[in-house]
């Protein structure tokens, strides 16, 4: 975070804007108008009727904007359980991923004892697990334990899932902690537990941020796991819903392009919202990673 | 600065290093595997319940709460029905519920059916004629109490008897076969084609007046797989109902069967004879120009009414069953949604009132029919929307010319087979494969051709 | 005596680390680790999936794989893919976040724009991707008057450069904020010494910038790897591994093959397979490139 600080800021300003940042500026434009053209198209979409998709060609703009997609969608998503769900699941496992991922990656930086360097690369080696191909052993071992449709259950799977990409990261993070601060506290007779919560944990803040945000995108994106803990029509996420509008036979496209802007919407404004916290975690990921 | 550097290099040695570390201790971890690995579920599915289903259904009239589990295959024409057959159970029965799990037939459905013969069944579920046979032989289904068989079509229940007892209970029913623009076949003079040379005369004559002779989305594989059952069907199947058996016992081939190879061979002349885009084609934009008149056939099935009727309410169309060889091809019907009850449900009594319901509540029935466009299977219950085809579908039935398509899909089953050799099929078409290379695919996959 | 107490001061320490690891380190290994060794196990029996007998076979599954073209055609698609993924991502990313980081204005709207992709998921951009290349793009040449083919799912020839462009539409925003925050945090005295020295533009990337990304590059080029050589979600509402083949995937292959085609036990050998593999690369591709920046 320290990092930022005495960057860019002023000396942008000092930079002359010269012809050829002005032809980068427009390469830079196109680029990003090609990058946003099918969102666009997609909340196009969203406001017409069946019948215009058919009919009209798929740049023209709708007749009218009518609200009636948005309205089929969240009836067919049967919107107000899967949202509701979806962000408590994505909440819920985030937060317990947070307070996992902290100690236990700090754990295994500070205790140089063999089990932690083998509980690292245990961790690591999950990275690269496609969890996708285990899809009935993850059942099976889920149903034994009594997981399956239920809450917890897949809260569960997501932290199992989401924990060693987690350690990795905040991992990478340590060295941002002196030592100096750890060992003044611990003379101080903390103990370890206290150590992390006073010390540590407030000086992770901009790695938990990065972490939330990442795993927040995925799960609240997650399609296979979620079909697989939770079908219940009242447990299910808005994904698996929104995936059974474009099954197979007979897709209902206008009513679905409505449910794909309804499912991102949150999850935009969260990383607009919070983007200066994600790049800020990116920038000490990323250089010191 | 240097200081970041070399912390950075640090850590990326120390992942790396890790990294190492973890390939040996995955091939270590490979011996304890077996030692390691659950025994999985060993629950034998008994029949014990056999007693339970003769007892009366009244027993439990007055009963206590009962929560009963459903797994729903559907397709997207399909969902919302649940929520019709709560209100009508609750009207009759209000002491039952229903816990829905809904999922997409094409896509899910086998697989949870796979999860659950692990965990143990839900009481009753939702799936298609086709998957009795699938799952009755693991001795997981229940038989289905003749008081609701007997108020079904007899036609529906040949094909989900297995060894004289019967695990599902048809609801509905699909048509397959060639839809065409009744308009423009009049307009133009066209008759029904019977033969193949009849049908060849109405595609020669479309395409010297600049029409699409055939509508058709190759972009989803099950449909090139669907086309092809129902070419097999009547090319086929009618004269040799056992063609899958002998397959399997290495008496008949797709390389050396004729038939089979001209089965094959007219999704080459609906490829020849449909848009040059259709492997980029969808199903809604391909009933989207059936309707608009740019093409004057499409080999489908009822599940594009709902579509064709969403564009233009008007839209006159008929139906007829792909002409053969032989020139005495059937139209072909599909029981869809078939219901099927575990073998170890602890509520057979209110497993049965809901059949009950279902089998007897007359405008529930006509409610779901007219909402999924597909026919009745239940005696004296018809549905009431408008459907063009519908006089052509009774001709047909009234002839005797109809088909239940569950033989061949018994026969040569879909997931796993038909499935993949409409890949082979496509991979034909685009001239990836040899007409010789897909047939010997087929072949090649012989183990996978039966359920079980 | 001060030797003894520091040591069972360590022990008291090390038990309360323990403390903290255990709990991540139990669902760990309950939910991905076990499966995994489950479906090692089911890799050596001919299992269908569904009955209760599962027949050991010992390594035929294993040697079966070998021999199957479907098989190792998978294989072939998902690395070129891979090989694709890896380098059009790596370089259109690293170019958006030089662009990005010199002096243009509006910023910020740039980086939602290509950024804002990846929050969707892999299931509806392909779903997006099917109805720009089947719709949208090919009324965009009726408009133009132009005939550019873009119908590139429909086409075994074709189906690989419209995934390429779908995948990379989405993730090229996500690692070019690493590349991004890479390169703000290389300090600008040594750009300044660089020019010093009459190191041109060029010069300086090459000289300066890609060094001092060696991590981010890092980063970026496993993460894009391993995520491709997995790729599923975007194949599943788009081209569904076709037409025909073209477009199967290993994890699509060994779905369709344990699930659809009730091989459970030959899928599982698949997977299996498909970890081994993910973990050489992994390896081989972190051991490369950290020599590389060792040499820098």
């Amino acid at each position: 975070m320290a990092i930022g600080k005495k960057k860019k800021g002023e000396a942008e300003s000092a930079v002359p804007y010269t012809k050829g940042l002005l032809a980068l500026q427009m390469m830079m434009t196109l680029a990003a108008l090609l990058f946003a053209a099918p969102i666009l198209i997609i909340i196009n979409y969203s406001f017409k009727s069946k019948k215009e998709l058919y009919l009209n060609s798929p740049l023209a703009l709708p007749e009218s904007i009518s609200f009636d997609n948005y309205v089929k969608a969240f009836d067919k998503l049967n919107m107000k359980a899967t949202f509701v769900n979806t962000l408590f699941y994505t909440a819920t496992s985030v937060l317990i991923l947070a307070m996992l991922c902290g100690t236990t990656a700090w754990a295994i930086a500070r205790c140089k004892k063999k089990f932690f360097k083998f509980a690292f690369v245990y961790f690591i080696v999950g990275i690269l697990i496609p969890y996708q191909a285990l899809f009935l052993p993850i059942y099976t071992i889920g149903y034994k334990m009594k997981l399956t449709n239920t809450r917890y259950g897949i809260i569960f799977m997501y932290v199992a899932t989401g924990i060693s990409f987690g350690v990795f990261l905040m991992n990478s993070f340590m060295n941002t902690v002196p030592l100096e601060l750890e060992e003044a506290a611990r003379i101080d007779g903390c103990s370890v537990f206290r150590t992390y919560f006073s010390i540590v944990l407030p000086l992770l803040k901009p790695a938990m941020a990065t972490l939330v945000i990442m795993q927040s995108f995925q799960i609240w994106n997650d399609y296979l796991l979620a079909s697989l803990y939770v079908s219940k029509k009242q447990l299910k996420t808005l994904t698996v819903a929104i995936q059974s509008l474009f099954s197979a036979q007979s897709s209902d496209y206008t009513t679905a392009m409505a449910a794909i802007v309804v499912s991102v919407l949150p999850i935009a404004v969260l990383f607009i919202s919070l983007q200066k916290y994600f790049i800020k975690g990116m920038t000490v990921g990323a250089v010191k990673g | 600065m240097k200081k970041k550097i070399v912390s950075s290099l640090l850590a990326a040695v120390m992942v790396s290093s890790m990294l190492a570390g973890c390939g040996q201790s995955n091939d270590a971890g490979s011996a304890p595997a077996d030692a390691a690995g659950e025994a999985p579920a060993q629950e034998q599915s008994n029949e014990t319940e056999a007693e339970a289903e003769t007892e009366a259904p009244a027993a439990e009239e007055a009963g206590e709460e009962v929560t009963l589990t459903v797994l729903a295959g559907q397709s997207t024409t399909d969902a919302g029905i649940e929520d019709m057959i709560d209100e009508a159970l609750a009207e009759k029965y209000p002491n039952i519920t229903l816990e829905w799990e809904c999922v997409d037939w094409g896509n899910d459905f086998q697989p949870k059916m796979q999860q659950y013969l692990q965990s143990g069944l839900p009481d009753i579920m939702i799936g298609k004629a086709q998957d009795v046979a699938t799952y009755a032989p693991q001795g997981v289904l229940a038989e289905i109490d003749s008081t609701y068989l007997d108020r079904g079509l007899d036609a529906a229940r040949e094909n989900v008897t297995i060894d004289g007892k019967t695990y599902g209970m048809v609801y509905n029913a699909l048509y397959q076969g060639v839809y065409y623009n009744k308009d423009m076949f009049a307009e133009n003079g066209w008759e029904v084609p019977k033969t193949m040379d009849d049908l060849q005369a109405i595609i020669d004559d479309c395409n010297a007046k600049g029409i699409k002779p055939f509508a058709s989305h190759m972009v989803d594989t099950w449909s090139i797989g669907n086309v092809t059952m129902q070419f097999m069907m009547n090319d086929v199947f009618n004269n040799t109902p056992d063609w899958g058996d002998q397959f399997r016992e290495g008496k008949v081939s797709f390389a050396d069967s004729e038939e089979m190879k001209t089965a094959y061979e007219y999704n080459k002349l609906i490829f020849d004879n449909t848009y040059p885009d259709t492997f980029s084609t969808e199903q809604t934009d391909c009933d989207a120009k059936m309707v608009m008149g740019e093409a004057a056939m499409k080999v489908s099935g009822s599940w594009s009414i709902q579509n064709f009727l969403d564009i233009d309410e008007s839209f006159n169309f008929g139906i007829f069953p792909f002409p053969n060889q032989t020139g005495d091809s059937k139209l072909i019907f599909e029981p869809n949604i078939t219901i099927m009850t575990s073998a170890q449900t602890e509520h057979q009594d209110a497993v049965n009132q809901v059949l009950d319901v279902l089998t007897s509540d007359k405008e529930l029935a006509v409610e779901i029919y007219d909402y999924t466009k597909t026919a009745s299977m239940l005696k004296d219950v018809s549905p009431t929307f408008e459907n063009p085809s519908q006089a052509d579908i009774d001709q047909y039935a009234a002839d005797g010319n109809i088909v239940d398509v569950t033989l061949g899909n018994n026969q040569l089953v879909w997931g796993g087979f038909q499935e993949e050799n409409a890949k082979d099929i496509a991979a034909w078409l685009q001239g990836q494969e040899s007409f010789e290379d897909a047939l010997a695919a087929s072949d090649g996959r012989v183990d996978a051709s039966s359920a079980n | 005596m001060a030797k003894k107490t520091k040591s069972s001061m360590e022990d008291k320490m090390a038990r309360q680390y323990l403390i903290l690891v255990l709990p991540g380190f139990l669902i760990f290994t309950v939910g991905l680790i076990i499966p995994l060794l489950l479906s090692l196990r089911y890799s050596l029996t001919d299992w269908d999936g569904m009955a209760t007998e599962k027949i050991f076979v010992g390594l035929k599954n294993y040697v079966k794989l070998f021999q199957d073209k479907e098989f190792l055609d998978s294989w072939w698609f998902t690395i070129k893919f891979t090989v694709g993924n890896t380098l059009i991502q790596n370089i259109a990313a690293l170019l958006f976040a030089v662009a990005l980081d010199s002096g243009i204005k509006a910023k910020k709207i740039y980086r939602t724009v290509f950024f804002v992709p990846c929050l969707i998921s892999a299931v509806i951009v392909g779903f997006i991707w099917l109805k720009m290349f089947s719709n949208v793009l090919p009324a965009m040449n009726d408009w133009l008057g132009t005939n550019f083919n873009f119908l590139l799912f429909g086409d075994a020839k074709t189906v690989l450069g419209g995934l390429l462009i779908a995948n990379n539409w989405q993730w090229i925003g996500y690692w070019m904020l690493i590349y991004l925050a890479g390169l703000q945090s290389v300090p600008s005295e040594l750009y300044e010494a660089a020019k010093v020295d009459g190191a041109g533009a060029i010069k300086r990337f090459f000289n300066v910038t890609i060094p001092m990304l060696a991590p981010a590059i890092t980063i970026c080029v496993v993460g894009i790897t391993t995520g491709s050589l997995k790729v599923y979600d975007l194949l599943v509402s788009s081209t569904k591994g076709g037409p025909g083949r073209a477009s199967t995937s290993v994890i699509y292959k060994t779905y369709t093959t344990a699930i659809n085609g009730r091989q459970y036990g030959y899928g599982s050998a698949m997977t299996v397979t498909l970890v081994i593999a993910l973990l050489a690369v992994a390896l081989i591709q972190v051991k490369g490139l950290k020599s590389k920046e060792v040499q820098a």
